[in-house]
Order: C-alpha cells, then structure tokens, then sequence
C-alpha cells in the first residue's frame, strides 16, 4: 500500500517542520507574541495569549504526526493552522506590511520581506496539502495508531467462546 | 426442540458475548483517547509554562532618570511615558507622526511626563544610520541643550530615511544641516557627527536597553508598564493619548 507510505512521509516532513516551528519559538515567549502583533490582525491582549500559546501547540501537533497518535485530528488541526498563517501572511502582504513571518522564531518588521511572501505562502500551501493527506489516508505506516487502537481483545472472545464448548 | 433452543441460547449467549466486548472495546478506545488527550493538554502546557519562564518583562529605570534620553514635560506630572526609539525604526516614525503633537501639548499642560530614549536596535549589518543619527543626538544634547535635542529629535524622524536605504539617503551633511535647523552650531557638531564622538553613549544607551528586556521598538512604557494596546500604529497611538489625557 503505497498510499501508507507517502502518508508516513507527509507525516514526517509536516510535524519535523512543526517541532522546528515550535521548539524554537518556546524559549523565545517575547520575539513570539512580538511576532504575532506584528501582523496588526488581532487585539494586543489576543495577540499575547496567541503568541505563549501556538508555538506549544505547534510542538504537540508536530509530535502527534511524527509518532502518528491521533493521527487525522493532528492532521486536521495542522491544516486549520497552516489556513491560518497564509490567511496571516497574505493580508499583510495585501496591506503593505513588511514583517517577517515569525514562522520559524524571529518576526517583526523586516525590509524586504514583501519578496518572500509567495515562497512562504507556497511553502505553507504545500504543507496544508500534506496535512490535507494525512488527515484523507485511513492509516499511515508506523503510526502509534495502529498499536493504540488495534482490536485487541478478539482472540481473548475466542478463548471465552472455546471454553464454553 | 431442545437442541434448537440450545442452538439459540447458544447464539444468545454469543450475541451478548460479542455485545458485552464491543462495549469493552469502546471503553477501551475512549480511554485511550482521553489518556493521549491528557497528555498532550499536559505537554502544551508544560511548553507555555516554559514560555511563561523564560518571558523577561521590561524593567526601564523611572523616566526623567535615564542618562540616555532627552525629557519633556514636569517631573510630578501624573503620568510618565518612555519611548524607547530607533531613529531609523519605520513603526518609531509613525508613532512619532501620530503622537508628537499631542504628547508635547499634554506634557506641556502638566498631564504626563515623557522621555524618548533613542537606542541603536537597526544598525547591523554595515549600515550605520542608526548609530549616527543616535551619535548626532547624544552629542546635540551635550552641545546644545535638551531643548534643540528635543527639536533635533523630532527633525530626525521627519526626515526618516527608508530602512533599505538609509545610509545612501541620509549621509553625514543632512544629518548636520537637521541639527542647524535644530538651534544647534554646526562648528559644534560637524566634527563629531563625522567622527561618530559619542558612539560610547550610543553603546551605553544600547545596552541600557537591552538591561531593561527592551526588545523591540517603539517600546513604550506608560507609568512603568509596557502599553502595547493596539492593533496598528494608529490604534497604538489613540490609545496611548487617551490614556495620558
């Protein structure tokens, strides 16, 4: 089953991208919410909790994907985020904002950084679509899934039902 | 009949069997569910306990008593305001634009008490605008007083260079020709702005800021705290001058 594969692979590549993101960004609590307010989107307040909590939230979804627990809700919710940051990067790209996307720690204003927008929209793009994989494939190989979640007590019926005889 | 209830009981007994495991097996999966769950709840919010740790807050010595800024405004106002300010920052332009104006008529009718502290945060990477205009600053208020420094200071960021290209827009002999307009000599300033002579003060400046947990600018400290409530510049601004009025 090639599919399992590729969603292995997908699934490696997004959540190391996610442990990356986040990891960084952990250690760094004051450049992340500067990071956020810098996109001029969200009220100060929001933009606080936003910055102390999303790089957590991006380190469990990149742990979630590479060990493959919970699979398809990591899946999901790291589809919804990466929605989110080429929402983020487009507006202020549309707005004339010249930040750095903080993606990966850092942010704030940046000159220049107009010209990476489109990488970093494609890249996230790409990102989404492998999201959009993992969350589509059933099952994917070598995820804890499938250890977790195995139907383990059928054999344990059998012996039941066997002694009855 | 009796092996055909048999037979049934038999099957009853397997069908409630089957029943009784499914619904141990979808105990077993909720559990295991709730079990991951938890454990990721715990490791987010170990990772914001991290953050929460290593969060510096800004510690900025009480406006008016700073070595690196110039002040306006009455020691015993009931407000006090620090900007802490890169003069080749865009976002410390625009808060100039939009609060300069009304900061100066509030400090002047007693209302609040401000220090704009000019710090090197830009000047890397072989441009040097940053470091000259902050030089030409400190020594604008050794020569002539905090008054022109004051004026100096509001000039600088009306005529704020692009960051891309501030040092081919901004040279040496504009910065002088501000510091004229200013109410400064040039025979006092022509020869340390070119020699950057209080590029110590600078450094000095710089790492008072970086003392403080400033890490970006502008930074405004209102009262002792960071105010940072807006969304944009403009937001920033009203905010700031609403709460100072």
């Amino acid at each position: 089953m090639t599919l399992a594969w590729v969603g292995l692979l997908a699934r490696l590549v997004t959540g190391g991208v996610w442990i990356v993101a986040g990891g960084l960004k952990i250690t760094e609590p004051d450049a992340s919410i500067a990071a956020v307010r810098a996109y001029q989107l969200l009220p100060s307040s929001v933009a606080e909790v936003v910055g102390l909590a999303l790089p957590a939230v991006e380190l469990v979804i990149g742990v979630a994907l590479v060990l493959g627990v919970l699979t398809r809700g990591a899946a999901v919710m790291s589809a919804l985020l990466f929605v989110g940051f080429i929402i983020g990067i487009a507006s202020v790209w549309a707005r004339g904002i010249e930040i750095d996307c903080g993606c990966f720690g850092g942010g704030g204003s940046k000159v220049g950084a107009a010209s990476d927008y489109p990488w970093e929209i494609a890249r996230d793009s790409a990102l989404l679509a492998a999201s959009l994989l993992i969350a589509s494939v059933r099952r994917t190989r070598l995820a804890l899934d499938s250890v977790l979640f195995e139907r383990r007590s059928a054999p344990d019926a059998d012996v039941t039902e066997g002694a009855e005889n | 009949m009796s092996a055909n209830s048999k037979a049934n009981a038999r099957a009853q007994k397997a069908a409630e069997l089957r029943a009784a495991q499914a619904k141990r097996e979808n105990r077993r999966r909720l559990l295991t569910i709730v079990g991951v769950v938890a454990v990721m709840v715990l490791i987010v919010g170990g990772a914001i306990g991290i953050s929460l740790l290593n969060k510096k807050d800004v510690k900025a010595v009480a406006a008016g008593s700073s070595d690196y800024g110039v002040t306006i405004g009455d020691k015993n106002a009931p407000h006090s305001v620090i900007i802490y300010e890169d003069f080749l920052c865009p976002y410390c332009g625009a808060l100039e634009a939009e609060t300069r104006g009304d900061l100066a008529d509030l400090a002047a009718d007693g209302k609040v008490l401000v220090e704009y502290r000019p710090f090197n945060l830009l000047g890397a990477e072989g441009r040097t605008y940053s470091i000259r205009a902050a030089n030409a600053f400190a020594l604008v208020l050794e020569k002539s007083g905090p008054d022109v420094a004051k004026k100096f200071h509001d000039l600088l960021f009306e005529n704020q260079p692009s960051e891309a290209n501030a040092d081919a827009e901004a040279p040496n002999d504009d910065i002088i020709a501000l510091a004229v307009e200013a109410g400064a000599s040039e025979s006092d300033v022509r020869d340390g702005v070119d020699n950057l002579s209080h590029e110590d003060w600078v450094t000095k400046a710089t790492d008072e800021a970086h003392k403080a947990n400033v890490q970006g600018t502008p930074t405004i400290i209102l009262d002792g705290e960071v105010f940072d409530d807006g969304r944009s510049v403009q937001d920033l601004a009203d905010n700031l001058i609403a709460a100072v009025d």
